[in-house]
């Protein structure tokens, strides 16, 4: 009985770990690409809503104040994104 | 049909607008609607949509900025203070944001855009289509009567409504386009459960806000317009080029009232020229405005002795406006 269970958890353990390996060769590439482009479009977002931060106007004020809190830790990174110059290395990232 | 009929036979229709250029009287038939209604039984909410509101003239009573103020039993007036309703709009902000991180202060920057956005020339405009919404959304009332400000400014209210909800419309399309990245990343993960998009549900809030808004304003069952136009040329031609405007954002117009006219008896006694002309001239344009807009005209109110203020002047206005009907 011991034997099986542990015989068990050994199959177990090697399919988490095989799992885990797919994951890495396969998926975790998409994840990363999906993410980015989740935080890429996340930083277009603030500039349509916040623009005004920058000095680029937008449409109406006072709508945009209702999301602010929300963004209000990522302000940083977008503007440091925003504002920062861009080199040929860019365009490899 | 009369004035009095059209409330009559559309008893659904319990947001009432007045339009025209300015100083034609759209207060006053505000007013003298929202007395002649409150006469009837009914609860009635006159509104000022102008940041210039007179409203407080009108009653010879100061209501700015007071909520809605009881002026005869069920008859309720308000003037909204935009720079009020702008400070405390931006201090909740500040509050979301304090709570939100922890946070005793507003990080300077953030400070400057909460105090930057309340500079923008659109914010008055917003902040009062904002609190018209809370007003028509809470339903207290048996009839909303909005004293619009004049014509050129009551179209950009009106058409504020088309651009927010093209705005709201195409930043909700990309968030739920994040969204789909985020649940894709999530999946690939193994996660049970993606985080709920605060962001997303704030909009969709917003969106249906804007869209009770503007889909009252623009429904004929329930809205009726009024032109307010003066026996006068250049009325006559503005208020036919601002139909036109109106009738693309479906205001429903529902008929024209004539202000200002001076009593044709008076060509009877004996008065002078300069009277007389007026008359002359303004039975002209009152042609002019029958042919123009045909049976849409619903009545013609009188020049009156005196200038309209006080409960007294409202009432003979509301007697003329609806013809003493009861």
């Amino acid at each position: 009985m011991s034997e099986e269970g542990k015989r068990e958890s050994a199959l177990k353990r090697f399919g988490r770990s095989a799992k885990e390996f797919l994951y890495g060769m396969a998926g975790h590439d998409m994840t990363r690409f999906a993410l980015k482009t989740r935080g890429s479009m996340e930083h277009l977002f603030i500039l349509i809503t916040m623009g005004d931060l920058l000095g680029i106007p937008i449409l109406p004020p006072y709508y945009s104040l209702r999301l602010l809190p929300y963004v209000v830790p990522q302000i940083s990174t977008w503007k440091r994104r925003m504002l920062r110059e861009r080199d040929l290395t860019d365009a490899l990232a | 049909m009369s004035l009095a009929q059209v409330f009559k036979e559309h008893p659904n229709r319990r947001y009432i607008e007045f339009g025209g250029k300015g100083g034609l009287g759209k207060t006053t038939f505000s007013a003298a609607t929202a007395y002649w209604l409150a006469k009837q039984g009914y609860k009635v909410l006159v509104f000022s949509v102008d940041p210039q509101a007179s409203l407080s003239d009108i009653f010879e009573q100061d209501i700015f900025g007071k909520g809605a103020v009881e002026i005869i039993p069920g008859l309720f007036a308000q003037e909204i203070d935009a720079d009020r309703h702008i400070r405390e709009y931006q201090e909740e902000i500040r509050q979301k944001i304090r709570d939100m991180y922890g946070l005793d202060e507003i990080p300077e920057e953030i400070e400057h855009y909460i105090q930057a956005a309340a500079a923008e020339p659109a914010m008055e405009e917003s902040a009062i289509f904002d609190a018209v919404v809370d007003i028509v959304v809470g339903g207290e009332y048996d009839y909303y009567i909005y004293d619009l400000v004049p014509l050129g400014h009551a179209l950009y209210y009106l058409s504020m409504a088309s651009i927010y909800d093209e705005w709201i419309g195409k930043i909700t399309a990309l968030r739920e386009e994040m969204q789909e990245y985020a649940q894709v990343a999530a999946i690939l993960e193994r996660k049970k459960e993606t985080e709920e998009d605060q962001i997303l549900a704030e909009l969709q809030d917003i969106k249906q806000r804007i869209n009770t808004s503007s889909s009252i304003l623009t429904d004929r069952e329930k809205t009726a317009f009024f032109f307010v136009v003066t026996p006068e040329e250049m009325i006559i031609l503005d208020t036919l080029k601002a139909a036109k405007l109106f009738a693309k954002y479906q205001v429903p117009i529902s008929g024209y009232i004539v202000n200002r006219v001076i009593p044709p008896e008076l060509a009877q006694q004996d008065i002078p020229e300069y009277l007389r002309h007026r008359i002359e001239m303004q039975k002209k344009y009152l042609k002019q405005i029958d042919e123009t807009f045909g049976g849409e005209v619903l009545v013609r109110v009188p020049e009156f002795e005196r200038d309209i203020t006080g409960l007294e002047m409202i009432s003979k206005v509301a007697d003329a406006l609806f013809g003493g009907e009861a």
